[in-house]
């Protein structure tokens, strides 16, 4: 912090990318990952070990195991940040993942050919095709008969795990195709194929947005629809394919879930995922009130919550405390993220500390008006309402958590 | 634009109607019990009205129960059945569904607690109505015997206690295990629990963890391959306290290139056909049924209970085990669930 200022007008580059990357609300995310990784390398040093299965030279390792659980809830988080942007929310998605899986499914175990790639890809699209005529629902709802967004996706939640039921007769379906499990279980160059899809899916996603316009229409809407309408932005379309988006990202979690063990479970499969997939988007530093959104934020977050999972496996934290301790992280978590918290911590300091050197600059931090290299790149508006986001994101957060809190005791 | 907004928000009326007509229909399962509410049992044309307050789907055990109860409490046999499955495993629907049968004075109700915990006032609310209640598998707690007749199940601590001894056999100089439970705080995951640890205390068997899996198979393989990593594949033997999970649990021992059956024996309870075919195919070493065939017994009970002669407070179920693979194959066909 204070190396850089005083010695050199114009800082490193690495320097400004470093204290760009530190002003960025997922990187207590990435320091959340470290710290927990770090947890488990303390309960056993080899734990970020990887090493190469000598039988089919696959890759193996905790690391990899992480990756592979990651792929679900990172489909839907990316697709939830889209929705979240346009300052709407899709609670469907943990039952859209449930409807792709079941009917995957049952038409895996109608169409009986179990090493047949035409079948799998049958599956694939039929699967994806009501998922996004699922979410095509949901945008209707919103864009043109103007619903309130938790409304209509509620609606939706309930009625899809319905769907789920009706579709396979209230079973949990099994079928078996290897191609369509090779999708969960398959490795590429020693990874895991499902994790390298996932990762192709967001960055494709993530380049859309940030290439083209879309990603500053959609967070046009979210700032302010009518302010877009007049500029000439159509929000309706664009609801109408952020919902089908968010549809069909979440139909590929489902049947990345269901492929795991090809096994769809109608009560189960990707039960109260939209609150990870949200979880995953706050901590990525989107606010729940639309707006300025991060595609990678929201990766990063999705990465946090499946590290969680499989560390609270890997420390043997009872089950019984397993909520407590989720609930615990997350909410320093948020803490960290929020900026009033933060500034709290800065202000103390700097009224403590003798040398007002340093107060008065971590002071005049937060707009981010100082910074060079970010000013210029983003538009005045832009930057107005990152502050905003940023703000209004810790309570969002904190409330987050224990709404987990509140659904893993009741389970 | 005025005339616009009203247009918007006529339509917007009418689809929310449309929609609070499907969520009701929705929440549905208890929705027909309403109907003849009024007059109670006079219009069913002397039939015994029963309510069945059930689990829901939750899995090829429970769909095999709940079928099985639903067939033999036929017209036929001068029964109507009303059966309300769980929204979701959730017990204030279930709540819900047991006062609305209460209210409308079925002649005797059925029940299966998604959860034990918490019944006492609903079931007070029966005895003061004078409705007989019949637990069927699931137990209540605390278990005040005087809340209810009787409970029909297989008994989850003798099944779990048989799961043990046979674990204690296989391993008599000892071994690392791991035990996949249910979500806790659910009273079979107890019972199991309760039932395992009388067999396997004192033994050389080393627990190394427990973690809930859910009942499902995805989380039960999730959970395996993490605790064979954190054990390094350490792990001899595999409790799995239903059969989804345990066939989980097989595939992360595949994955991380172990043999089931002689790097690791697979233990499970439930007894379901996916479950015996794994045996059959080497993924599972022991299966113990929790036999959920118990229709034929229900129908005594709630005869004896109806006609007022004592019936027993526990009526237990017999449930086999299979570890062979030829008597596994020769019961496979006749496996109904």
């Amino acid at each position: 912090m204070s190396a850089p200022s005083p010695a050199a007008p114009a800082p490193s580059p690495v320097v400004v990318w470093l204290r760009d990357l530190i002003r960025k609300p997922f990187f207590w995310g990435i320091v959340a990952i470290v710290a927990l990784l770090l947890l488990n390398v303390v309960k056993d040093p080899a734990y970020l070990a990887i090493t190469v299965n000598p039988a089919n030279g696959n890759l193996v390792g905790n690391l990899i195991d992480i990756m592979r659980s990651s792929a679900p809830v990172l489909m839907i988080a990316v697709g939830m940040s889209l929705v979240i942007a346009t300052g709407g929310i899709d609670l469907s998605v943990g039952s859209v993942m449930a409807v792709a899986g079941a009917v995957s499914m049952e038409f895996l175990k109608y169409a009986g050919d179990s090493a047949s790639i035409g079948v799998a890809f049958s599956a694939l699209g039929l699967a994806l095709l009501v998922s996004a005529a699922v979410g095509a629902f949901n945008g209707f709802l919103v864009a043109y008969v103007g619903l309130q967004p938790f409304i209509s996706t509620l609606v939706m939640m309930l009625a899809g795990r319905g769907l789920a039921k009706v579709i396979t007769s209230g079973q949990n379906t099994a079928a078996s195709n290897e191609p369509f499990r090779w999708i969960a279980n398959g490795y590429v160059l020693g990874l895991p194929v499902v994790f390298l899809l996932a990762l192709v899916l967001v960055i494709a996603a993530g380049l859309v947005v940030r290439r083209s316009a879309l990603g500053l229409m959609i967070e046009a809407i979210g700032i302010n629809p009518r302010a877009s309408r007049m500029a000439g932005i159509q929000p309706k379309g664009l609801l109408l394919t952020v919902y089908i988006l968010s549809g069909l990202l979440a139909g590929v979690a489902g049947i990345f879930s269901v492929a795991t063990v090809m096994t769809v479970d109608v009560t189960r499969t990707g039960s109260q995922m939209e609150l990870d997939a949200i979880l995953a988007v706050v901590i990525g530093g989107t606010s729940l009130a639309g707006g300025k959104f991060s595609v990678g934020g929201a990766a990063i977050g999705a990465l946090l919550i499946a590290t969680l999972d499989k560390t609270v496996l890997f420390l043997g934290v009872s089950s019984s405390a397993t909520p407590a301790f989720k609930a615990i992280v997350i909410v320093v978590l948020c803490l960290l993220q929020s900026q009033r918290v933060r500034s709290w911590f800065t202000s103390r300091r700097a009224s403590g500390g003798p040398g007002g050197g340093a107060g008065t600059r971590s002071a005049g931090d937060p707009p981010p008006s100082g910074g060079g290299g970010d000013g210029g790149a983003d538009p005045g508006a832009h930057t107005v309402s990152s502050g905003d986001g940023a703000a209004a994101s810790s309570p969002g957060g904190a409330g987050l958590a224990s709404d987990v809190e509140a659904k893993e005791v009741a389970a | 634009m005025t005339h616009l907004n009203w247009t918007r928000r006529a339509i917007g009326l009418v689809a929310a109607g449309a929609m609070a007509l499907a969520l009701t229909a929705c929440s549905g399962g208890g929705g027909d019990t309403t109907d003849d509410a009024s007059d109670g049992t006079a219009d069913t044309g002397g039939l015994t009205t029963i309510g069945f307050v059930a689990v829901g789907p939750e899995g090829a055990w429970r769909a095999a129960n709940e079928t099985n109860i639903q067939d033999t409490f036929t017209e036929e046999a001068g029964y109507d059945l009303k059966f309300a499955p769980a929204t979701n495993l959730d017990q204030k629907s279930q709540i819900d569904s047991f006062t609305s049968f209460v209210d409308e004075g079925v002649d005797l109700i059925l029940l299966s607690a998604t959860e034990a915990s918490g019944w006492e006032d609903s079931l007070k609310r029966a005895q003061e109505a004078e409705i007989p209640v019949i637990l069927l598998d699931r137990g209540i707690e605390p278990d005040d015997t005087s809340l209810y007749v009787t409970r029909i199940a297989p008994d989850n601590v003798m099944v779990a206690e048989a799961v043990g001894e046979w674990a204690v056999s296989q391993f008599p100089d000892g071994a690392n295990y791991i035990i996949l439970e249910g979500p806790a705080g659910v009273g079979v995951v107890n019972e199991r629990n309760e039932g395992w640890d009388a067999a396997v205390e004192g033994s050389s068997l080393v627990k190394v963890a427990a973690q809930t899996a859910n009942w499902s198979t995805d989380e039960g393989r999730s959970v395996t391959e993490t605790l064979l990593k954190a054990n390094n594949n350490n792990i001899q033997l595999i409790f799995a306290q239903n059969d989804e999970m345990g066939i989980g649990a097989a595939q992360a021992v595949k994955e991380a290139g172990l043999t089931p059956g002689t790097d690791v024996k697979i233990a499970t309870i439930d007894g379901t056909k996916a479950a015996l075919e794994a045996l059959v195919a080497g993924d599972l070493s022991f299966v113990h049924e929790y036999n959920p065939l118990f229709g034929d017994m229900a129908l005594d009970a709630v005869e004896k209970t109806l006609a007022g002669e004592s019936v027993e407070p526990y009526i237990i179920v017999p449930s086999e085990s299979f570890s062979d693979v030829a008597t596994t194959e020769a019961a496979l066909p006749d496996r109904k669930y």
